[in-house]
């Protein structure tokens, strides 16, 4: 039992000496970025590492570039606004439409 | 009399240009099943110098993603006005996509290209996937695509 108790207090203390440190690391960076505007928290820095496993895509996590079919935000980037979607208003005046009819588009 | 006939033949010259200036046209796109998301595309128009004349269609409505419709971009730099009223959802790996809008006569026979810049997350770029000179003679006739798109073709 002495044994027992003994290992665990062990474990305990050796997990503790390893991630104690990491941790404080972490929050003094999140209050470095904090200071620059940004709020960065562990669990953000936590959701950043794990979000292959996150399922509920909100295209705004990854570092790389996403399409998706949704369409449905943007992040204003670029000229910092998204284009008047077909339909709702007419197509531009470049000489190469013949008429203001709005396109119709069909996808299979 | 007279007066009346001037009047129809002045009003008939001023009426039929605008009825033959434009044309339905139908552009078609078929993806390849290329293994990824949806594909961003990029449909414009190049004049006989080669330079941009406008744009016909944009599949995707993300404008931070613009910059990898790198030919597109590079003419453009990605303003949203040369896309208000034609801009569309992405199309994903082999589906389909059919506009038809009443593009200008003049277009044709003329020495105009059209172009295809297209893009895909995580996956190369490929812009001028498709350049097609537009003519009458090529209507109906569909022309392969490079990376992501299978055949590309244009009818009346």
């Amino acid at each position: 039992m002495k044994t027992t108790l003994a290992l665990l207090a062990a474990t305990t203390a050796l997990a503790a000496v390893l991630t104690l440190p990491a941790l404080a690391d972490d929050d003094r960076r999140a209050r470095s970025d904090d200071s620059r505007g940004e709020h960065v928290t562990l669990r953000d820095r936590m959701a950043q590492l794990f979000h292959v496993f996150d399922d509920d895509d909100d295209g705004h996590r990854h570092g790389g570039r996403h399409h998706d079919d949704d369409d449905d935000d943007d992040d204003g980037g670029g000229r910092g606004r998204m284009a008047a979607p077909a339909g709702s208003v007419a197509p531009p005046a470049n000489g190469l439409f013949g008429t203001g009819t709005p396109p119709r588009v069909q996808m299979n | 009399m007279k007066s009346l006939l001037a009047a129809l033949a002045l009003t008939t010259a001023l009426t039929v240009p605008g009825l033959v200036l434009a044309r339905p046209v139908t552009l078609t796109t078929q993806m390849n099943r290329y293994g990824g998301d949806g594909a961003y595309l990029a449909i414009y128009v190049t004049d006989p110098s080669g330079a941009y004349a406008g744009t016909l269609w944009m599949a995707g409505t993300r404008t931070r993603y613009y910059s990898h419709l790198s030919d597109w971009y590079a003419a453009t730099g990605g303003d949203p006005a040369q896309i208000d009223g034609i801009t569309g959802a992405s199309v994903g790996a082999g589906r389909t996509l059919e506009i038809t809008f009443d593009l200008a006569d003049t277009l044709f026979d003329a020495g105009y290209t059209l172009h295809i810049d297209a893009a895909v997350e995580d996956m190369r770029d490929s812009p001028d996937e498709v350049s097609v000179p537009l003519t009458t003679a090529g209507a109906g006739v569909p022309v392969p695509g490079g990376r992501y798109i299978a055949s590309f073709g244009y009818s009346f």
